[in-house]
């Protein structure tokens, strides 16, 4: 029976086609709704998570090409307490969200970002973050958001996917 | 400056908001108010008060009225015994901040503190809500006296409750952040102490209330975030795609590629015997669903796949083999109108006309000509003419969350969780699909409303809802999640119309407009009107201001579906209409900024005896003061590089925006800025109103930029965002955007009008950088790229 590390869990999958999209498995099997579908093709980036801390498009990973990396969701960053990060703080201070179905991926790139950056310049945001469509254009808002984070950022209160692994 | 009040704000409906305004009892907007507007609805389970919107006749609405067993309802305002606040918001949230929107409004009258407030989302219900919808950016007029009201109505019965439980005279006792006070002895109370008295009192007088002034608003004014953000950003179930039930099956439909085919067969057995299928089975065509009409049950013929995942029906999707009948296919190719219309570019249509109502609302429309003066002699006689030829394609709502939906069926009844613009046609619409007659319907349909990952007036159309009801019909007793591919998507909206307009203009000897001539070439079905939003208003700035207007149509026969996308017509008819005037001004020797505020005239109302038509005065002032705050008088810092202004009105609001951009030699176009300033009235949540204002603007130039629909032989080219890209962060502009509130206005909505000018605002532009006149949307196919 597969199981897959989710947010610091070993998550039991069961028997499934292993040609079954990371995102849908999250989805539909785990109910992590928090990653969203928006195209199937990679365009959107509204399906992104993290593998071993980096930004993937989990419409593109077939369940079976897993082995045991630690894969983080949305539903993963904040602490068990409820306390945001840095990063989701500022979305919801700057009130970056206006329909927000791409928020979740959009987070998920820009916490990435700031995981390895912690004080991008605006050429940086802008190639970590092309990749994430906002239909309702809230991008300057993301911008501003990833800067308030990135001045805000406190070590303890950011998530480390390494540490989220170990726990599993 | 005489200005209107619109506090009684009763626009004229778009035709699609008619069905739901159909039922008296429901009304759209503001009811006209009544004696006694809001009934106590009851004492909620444990105590405290409820306040609900009584909705004149509605027989539903007079037995909750009476009845005690309450505890179903979902009321506005509901005050706990612990003193929280419950605050219901009636409307679908689909991304233009309404689900905070309207709650503050209730909040403000109520006088309660925003910390103690937890907004809940309303279920659908006409009885207690009236009309339930986002689109027309008409949520916060139609809505901003009604929740006053609300809020004041629930204040009230709380002070005459304290005032009894106290023992203290009314007048001496007033509110402030969730408490009564003393006002002599500054004695305090939180509203919880007084929930359960308050329940019983009598409910006021609606025209006894005592709203507040503008300057007495504590929260109204302010920038508040959106209530729902710390779901959003932890990834909480919210939108219609995050919908789980137990034991929920997962569909896809597929649909001919061709508009309008019917399956006849599909591989049935292969389909089946993959594993993870459950069924499969075909879905017949029901009413006309070329035309867009959301509460009619209509949908398109097609092979449903039900299966134990996602993914699995969607793998199954990609093995259908089907044989279509297309005896009712569309046939029509863009490229093929795009020859037929630029061989008209010299010549009239068919007159324009439009419906008149002489004898009032109600009664059946006079078609009358739209045109005014003497067009041909003033042409004849002008110091200049000016001509040109301008084209907008079709263009796809993209909104990000796919087309999904749930329902369940059984007993004949049906319950369904939607992400819709207006779920109440949602459920006229299930109804008369499953042939549920329209008395048993409240009870044998039910709709839940979720949030609305995105649009744009995709989801006024319910298509998908019912699609999902007919699958959930064959699958008795099931709940059934429907989830569209972006392919489904992109290949099967109501999709913004394309269309053409031959202009030719008029200026005398001192440059000012004297005559409008307008040949518009669009697409009818029927041969008699145009398509959904392919019409064109007669009142559009400047025809509403010119004393000669000749106004032409030519309609070539085609039926692909078309819609309301974010301001339908106006997202279109603005590129063309204010580049066009930009080529007047060009002409007339003046500035741009002077040839409109002379074209604006004096101010007031464009047509005096409609007072929702364009104010002059409101317009010239957001365009002098975005003239003002970008410098466009002082033009472009460097060669190659330029600012353009534009202006548009509708849905009530007045937007003007100057764009800066540069063009390099090999057609690179970089947006450096763009200014923006509205008047929207009075606005009550900051954030939310930039919100709306800067994501208009952004959709706007990555529309004009590089979104085209195409169809060839009906059958639609573009299938997902590799080929219908989206403007991403790395082309996103500074913004600067400013709001002019004169006083004597209520609010109007911000979601639509923010949209339409900036499309000729870069046009002129890059025109103002290089001489070159753009003609046609989007640039990409005239060699431009946006950088």
């Amino acid at each position: 029976m597969a199981t897959l590390q989710i947010n610091g869990k070993t998550m039991d999958i069961g028997e499934i086609d292993p040609s079954t999209p990371l995102l849908w498995v999250l989805r539909d099997e785990l109910g992590l709704v928090g990653t969203k579908y928006g195209c199937g093709i990679a365009q959107c980036g509204a399906c992104t998570v993290h593998l071993d801390g980096a930004p993937v498009r989990s419409c593109q990973i077939p369940v079976g090409n897993l082995t045991n990396q630690a894969i983080t969701t949305i539903e993963g960053l904040a602490a068990a307490d409820g306390t945001l990060t840095p990063v989701q703080e500022a979305w919801v201070e700057i009130d970056v969200p206006q329909c927000g179905y791409c928020q979740a991926g959009q987070i998920m790139s820009a916490t990435a970002l700031l995981r390895t950056n912690s004080n991008p310049s605006d050429a940086e945001i802008d190639a970590a973050m092309s990749g994430n469509i906002c239909r309702c254009a809230t991008y300057t808002r993301i911008r501003q958001a990833i800067k308030t984070a990135a001045s805000n950022m406190n070590s303890t209160a950011f998530y480390d996917a390494a540490q989220t692994g170990e726990q599993a | 400056m005489k200005l209107i009040k619109n506090d009684q704000f009763s626009p004229e409906l778009p035709e699609f908001f008619q069905e739901v305004a159909k039922e008296p009892s429901v009304g759209i907007g503001i009811p006209e108010v009544s004696r006694r507007e809001f009934f106590k609805i009851s004492t909620i389970a444990g105590g405290g008060l409820a306040i609900g919107l009584a909705m004149g006749s509605s027989p539903k609405a007079k037995a909750q009225a009476g009845s005690t067993e309450t505890t179903t309802l979902s009321p506005y305002v509901q005050i706990q015994p612990n003193g929280r606040i419950n605050i219901f918001s009636k409307n679908p949230e689909c991304g233009q901040g309404i689900k905070t929107g309207l709650p503050l409004i209730i909040a403000e009258e109520l006088d309660c503190a925003w910390e103690d407030v937890d907004v809940v989302q309303a279920d659908i219900d006409a009885s207690k809500y009236g009309a339930q919808f986002a689109g027309g950016s008409l949520s916060t007029p139609q809505n901003w006296m009604a929740m006053r009201r609300a809020g004041a109505t629930a204040r009230a019965m709380i002070l005459a409750a304290a005032a009894q439980q106290l023992n203290i005279p009314v007048s001496e006792l007033s509110t402030s952040d969730t408490k009564v006070v003393h006002v002599t002895s500054g004695r305090e109370w939180g509203y919880g102490e007084f929930s359960e008295l308050a329940a019983t009192m009598p409910v006021p007088e609606a025209d006894s209330l005592t709203l507040k002034t503008q300057d007495q608003f504590k929260l109204l004014g302010r920038r508040f975030t959106g209530v729902d953000n710390v779901d959003i950003v932890t990834g909480k179930p919210l939108f219609g795609a995050d919908t789980r039930m137990d034991g929920m099956l997962y569909a896809s439909y597929t649909k001919c590629p061709q508009i309008g085919g019917r399956a006849l067969s599909f591989n049935e057995d292969h389909i089946k015997s993959l594993p993870g299928v459950v069924d499969a089975f075909i879905i017949d065509e029901n009413g006309t669903p070329k035309v867009f009409s959301p509460g009619a049950g209509d949908m398109f013929s097609g092979v449903a796949v039900v299966a134990e995942s996602t993914w699995t029906a969607i793998k199954a999707k990609r093995e259908l083999e089907i044989e279509w009948d297309l005896s009712n296919a569309e046939v029509a190719s863009w490229s093929d109108l795009v020859e037929r219309a630029y061989a008209l570019e010299d010549q009239e249509g068919e007159p324009l006309m439009i419906n008149q109502f002489l004898n009032g609302r109600g009664s059946p429309p006079t078609r009358v000509s739209a045109n005014k003066g003497d067009v041909d002699s003033v042409l004849q006689n002008a110091a200049t003419v000016v001509s040109g030829f301008y084209e907008y394609p079709y263009v796809s709502h993209a909104q990000l969350e796919p087309e999904t939906c749930v329902a369940k069926y059984e007993n004949g009844s049906v319950e369904i969780w939607a992400p819709a613009q207006i779920p109440q046609s949602g459920e006229t619409g299930s109804a008369a699909l499953l042939g549920i007659p329209a008395e048993e319907a409240a009870e044998r349909v039910v709709l839940h409303q979720t949030r609305i990952g995105g649009g744009f007036g995709r989801k006024l159309a319910n298509d998908y809802v019912f699609e999902v009801v007919a699958i959930a019909r064959r699958m008795e007793g099931v709940p059934i999640k429907l989830q569209w591919t972006r392919e489904d998507d992109m290949s099967g909206d109501y999709f913004r119309p394309g269309g053409f307009h031959s202009y030719k203009a008029g200026l005398d000897s001192v440059g000012n407009l004297t005559a409008w001539q307008d040949h518009f070439i669009t697409s009818t079905g029927n041969d008699t009107a145009p398509m959904t939003s392919a019409d064109l208003n007669p009142n559009v700035f400047p025809m509403d201001l010119t004393d000669n207007v000749k106004l032409s149509q030519t309609m070539f026969h085609n039926a692909i579906p078309t819609g309301p996308m974010r301001a339908p017509s106006s997202n279109a008819i603005a590129f063309s209409f204010q580049s066009f005037m930009h080529e007047l001004a060009v002409a007339s020797g003046k500035s741009h900024v002077e040839f409109m505020l002379d074209t604006l005239g004096e101010p007031r109302l464009a047509i005096p005896e409609n007072p929702q038509s364009m104010h002059t005065g409101r317009a010239a002032n957001v365009i002098s003061e975005v003239a003002r705050l970008s410098g466009y008088e002082q033009g472009a810092s460097e060669p190659g590089r330029g600012k353009g202004l534009s202006f548009y009105f509708c849905h009530s609001g007045y937007v003007a925006q100057v764009a800066d951009v540069s063009v390099s030699a090999n057609k690179e176009v970089k947006v450096h800025k763009v200014w923006a300033v509205a008047d929207f009235g009075f606005i009550h949540n900051l954030s939310g109103a930039e919100n709306q204002l800067e994501g208009g603007i952004i959709d706007g130039i990555s529309q004009l930029f590089n979104s085209k629909i195409t169809f060839e032989n009906g059958v639609i080219q573009q299938q997902n965002f590799h080929q219908y890209p989206l403007l991403r962060m790395p082309q996103t502009p500074e913004l600067e955007v400013a709001f002019l509130e004169p006083e004597e206005f209520s609010p109007t909505g911000g979601g639509e009008p923010s949209m339409p000018p900036v499309l000729a605002a870069v046009t002129n532009a890059i025109y103002n950088a290089t001489g070159e006149r753009i003609r046609k949307m989007p640039l990409f196919e005239l060699g431009y790229k946006l950088v």
